[in-house]
Order: C-alpha cells, then structure tokens, then sequence
C-alpha cells in the first residue's frame, strides 16, 4: 500500500455509544474530478495517538473500477478531518 | 522505606515530535533518519538549534549553535520551524500515559518527568514497570524515551542520561561507583560552564574524583555549591517528587530583538514592554517581587545583568519598570544590543502589601489600573489596550512569554 494521506469529503454515522463508522466519501483526484467511493466493509479499526494526537485508523474495503480494494482511512479528532491514509 | 524514583526523558524531544507527527500526517521520511534540525526564525535572528537527529549530531552539530554554523557542517540539512503547541500536547500525552502508573508525577520541563513509583508496584518489579513505560512510549505515543530508575530523583536523572536514545537504566546506590564515578564532571546536574573551570583547577575530571574530594575543599572555593555537588557526585538528594508543580520562584521575560538596538528609547521600549507581560504573569500567579533583574545581551553575544532589591515588593507595571529602567541607565555602555531581559525574583504572595513612607502616593490607584488592563486584556485579547507610546514604534507592545507554560531547564531538583 501506499501512503496517500489526502483529505475528502466523508459523510459517516455515529450510534448512541459514540462508535463512528465511515459511510461512504468523495475525493477530488488528479483531473480535479470528484470520485464517490462507498465502503462496502469495516476491516479493522483502531485508535492511535502518536506525538499525543488521537486518530481513529480503519482498515476497509470497496469496489473502486469494478476491482475490489483494500485501503486505509484515518480520522483525526483534533480537526474532525477524515484522510485517505493508505491505498 | 526505600524510593522508588523514575526520570523519563524524552529523546531529542522537539525533534522526535515533528517527526512523528508528520509520520502520522503521511510524511515519508522520518525525520529521526536524516541529518535535521529544529531552528528558530532566522529572519528575527532567533536561528539557533533548537533540538538535532542523531545523524546531524555525526556531523557535530551542537544544540544551540546557529543555523548557520550548522549548515555548513552539512550542507543537506533540513531545517524546520518549531511548533510549540504540538510539544505542549506531546507532553501531555506523555503525563497522561506516566499517571496512569502513579499519581506522583512531576513535570520537570517539557520533555522530562519525574515520577514516585515508592508503593505503586505490587504486582510488577520496578525495572518490569519502567521497562513498560519506555516501550508503551514508543508503541503508543511514537517517540523513544530514556527511563532511568533509582532511589531518589538525582540518580533517576543521571541514570537516564547514561546511554541513548530508547534506554532503560537503574542507578542504585550501590552502582554508583560503577555508573556514575567514571563519567566526566561535565555531566553531572549542575556542573556548568562557572562551575567546571574551578573544578578542573582543582584536578576534578571525574564524577569519582569530585564525589571523593573533600567538602570543606569544595565549600571554600565553591562556595554552598561546592557542598551541592559533592552531595550530588555521591548519589546524596532528598528533594520529593512535588506532582503539581513546584512553586514559582521567579518570572522572567526576554527577547531577542530583530534589529540591533542601538537608541536608549527603544531599549527602554523593549524593558517596558518585557516588564509589562511579566508583570501580568506576577498578578495573575497573586505574587509580589522584590527584586528586580534586568539582563543585556550585546551584539557579540556578551552577557550582563544588574538586579535591586525594592524597599517594599510589589506587582505594579510602572513600579517595576521604573526600577527596570534606572538599572539599565547605570549598566548600559551604549554598545548595541541584541538580547534584553527583565527577570522578577524574590516571590511573595499578595495576601498582604506593606505600605511605607518612601510608597509612591498613587499606589492603590496604580494597582486598579492595573487590574483593570489584565481585565479587558483576559476578555478581549492581549492587544486590546495598549501604551500609546508603541504604535508605530515597530516595537511589540507584549513582548516574550507565550509558550512558558514549562520550562526547558531548571536548575533545582
């Protein structure tokens, strides 16, 4: 994989217990053109706060062109800002 | 019973926390692996070395040293700004992680804590326990530290500065003449440049040395320090680990200025404007000082300071000030000057004032004014009011003082 670490756009849902789960996001890329990618399952997820800074790091997995995908999510609390960390 | 003391340190701090943080933000080069600095802002000639990798450290590069001396050491330097508010979190973090195995945990600066283990360790050893902490820094928090353990906190420390970086190192008395008799002098707390000179003139090199030379020796040309260190070269220190902080012994302020100062006027700007927030900081911490110091810097880098006791301590700006400004009228030799300082010592708290015959006669309206300004300035911004000498003097009208929240050094234990 390989790191990537581009902001998106995401909408994603939060259940009464405060467990975020990402839905679907859209990221601008190269042409400047928009992409829609919905993620189709949670592989892992897991809470890292390197340099004290806490993030939420998901493993999924999605159709992107017909191909299945595996690829790296990262959200950072401090910012509310969701990334497209690994692909 | 015997102590349980931990000293953990992190490993070039400021460093190893912007490099972690731009792993974390999908940087590619980690910054611990090249050649690297962290420098202050050279365009307001604040560009020394603030923290080094350790392959700049292959290249001789000193913390400290300018920006410029350091790139030419090594031309492929990468030189980046400092970020404060990422280091004050960082070490929250790590405070966050140290309480969780004590509730006595002293910060001791930004990058060093001090934790009391003493009855904390029922199920683990305490070597198991300062072991853990080292590798949940590492694996949790991203950065390395150095734990040193021992039985009170001088030997904590010495023993974390043994061998680095990502170290764990005991130092109980009973390996002091092992450990710490062989190192040299040099890097033992509180032997600095005043100090080694004298030392060296007595023949002492070595921890050893120092900790079997005589006292009363020491105590004649060293004064009560020389009897502090020899207590330190034996592993001798009974200071406790103080978890909130010790008490404020001293406000300082000081800057370097972007343009040398050559004209009494700006100098006298400067020192208003230095007294002005470390004033602030005086009240805010319901304090009184009664000594005022004020240090110069000049242009090749020659240090100096006045001080005076005041007759009666006190908080108001325009007292402090005043005294501020005569001693620099009388130290100052009209050289142009890089670097001022105003520093309050003598700390007493506000509970009572003493008023005396020689008191300006508009104290108390001195000090409603005063408290009026930390008033608007806490509602509505540091620049809210301002002396109406600074605009348009290029002078800031606040200087200094924004990230002191915990010092980088400190010279008690």
């Amino acid at each position: 994989m390989k790191v990537l670490m581009q902001s998106v756009d995401m909408i994603c849902c939060t259940n009464r217990d405060g467990v975020i789960t990402p839905i679907k996001f859209r990221i601008s890329d190269e042409k400047e053109e928009n992409r829609i990618v919905k993620i189709d399952r949670i592989l892992d997820r897991k809470e890292e706060k390197l340099a004290g800074n806490r993030m939420l790091v998901f493993t999924v997995q999605s159709i992107i062109r017909g191909r299945e995908c595996r690829f790296e999510m990262k959200y950072e609390f401090s910012t509310c800002k969701w990334f497209l960390y690994k692909i | 019973m015997e102590r349980i003391i931990l000293h953990v340190d992190v490993n070039s701090a400021y460093l190893s926390w912007e490099a972690v943080y731009r792993l974390q933000h999908g940087a590619r080069i980690d910054l611990r692996t090249i050649p690297s600095v962290i420098g202050g802002d050279e365009k307001s000639r604040r560009g020394i070395v603030l923290a080094k990798s350790i392959p700049a450290k292959k290249y001789d590069i000193q913390t400290g040293e300018t920006l410029w001396s350091a790139r030419s050491k090594c031309p492929n330097l990468v030189v980046l700004p400092p970020s404060y508010p990422l280091y004050l979190s960082c070490s929250d973090a790590l405070v966050r992680l140290l309480k969780k195995y004590s509730p006595k945990v002293e910060r001791y600066s930004v990058d060093e804590c001090f934790v009391d283990l003493t009855g904390c360790t029922q199920k683990k050893t305490a070597e198991e326990t300062a072991w853990e902490i080292k590798e949940r820094c590492r694996t949790e928090l991203g950065f390395t530290v150095n734990v040193g353990l021992s039985t009170n906190k001088l030997l904590a420390k010495m023993a974390s500065e043994l061998e680095k970086p990502d170290k764990m190192h005991t130092m109980y008395p009973h390996e002091i003449p092992e450990k710490l008799w062989p190192m040299p002098v040099r890097k033992l707390f509180l032997s600095g440049p005043k100090t080694l000179p004298k030392l060296y003139k007595l023949n002492i090199f070595t921890i050893g040395q120092l900790a079997h030379a005589s006292p009363d020796l020491l105590q004649h040309h060293l004064k009560s320090h020389g009897l502090t260190i020899w207590k330190y070269a034996n592993g001798i220190d009974d200071s406790p680990v103080v978890p909130d902080g010790r008490a404020v012994k001293g406000i300082g302020n000081s800057t370097t200025t972007p343009f040398d100062v050559d004209s009494e006027k700006e100098a006298l700007l400067y020192l208003l404007s230095l007294t002005e927030t470390a004033a602030m900081r005086l009240r805010s911490n319901k304090m009184l000082a009664r000594v005022v110091t004020v240090s110069l810097r000049d242009t090749n880098l020659s240090f100096y300071s006045h001080q005076r006791r005041l007759v009666s301590p006190t908080d108001s700006t325009l007292l402090l000030y005043r005294q501020a400004k005569s001693l620099f009228k009388e130290m100052w030799r009209r050289e142009p000057l890089r670097h001022l300082g105003v520093h309050l010592s003598d700390l007493v708290e506000n509970k009572f004032y003493q008023t005396s015959f020689f008191d300006d006669t508009a104290v108390s309206r001195q000090q409603a004014i005063d408290k009026t300004i930390d008033e608007i300035r806490a509602s509505y911004g540091a620049d809210a009011v301002v002396r109406g000498l600074f605009p348009h003097s290029g002078i800031p009208p606040l200087c200094g003082g924004v990230y002191e929240a915990f010092p980088t050094m400190r010279s008690l234990l």
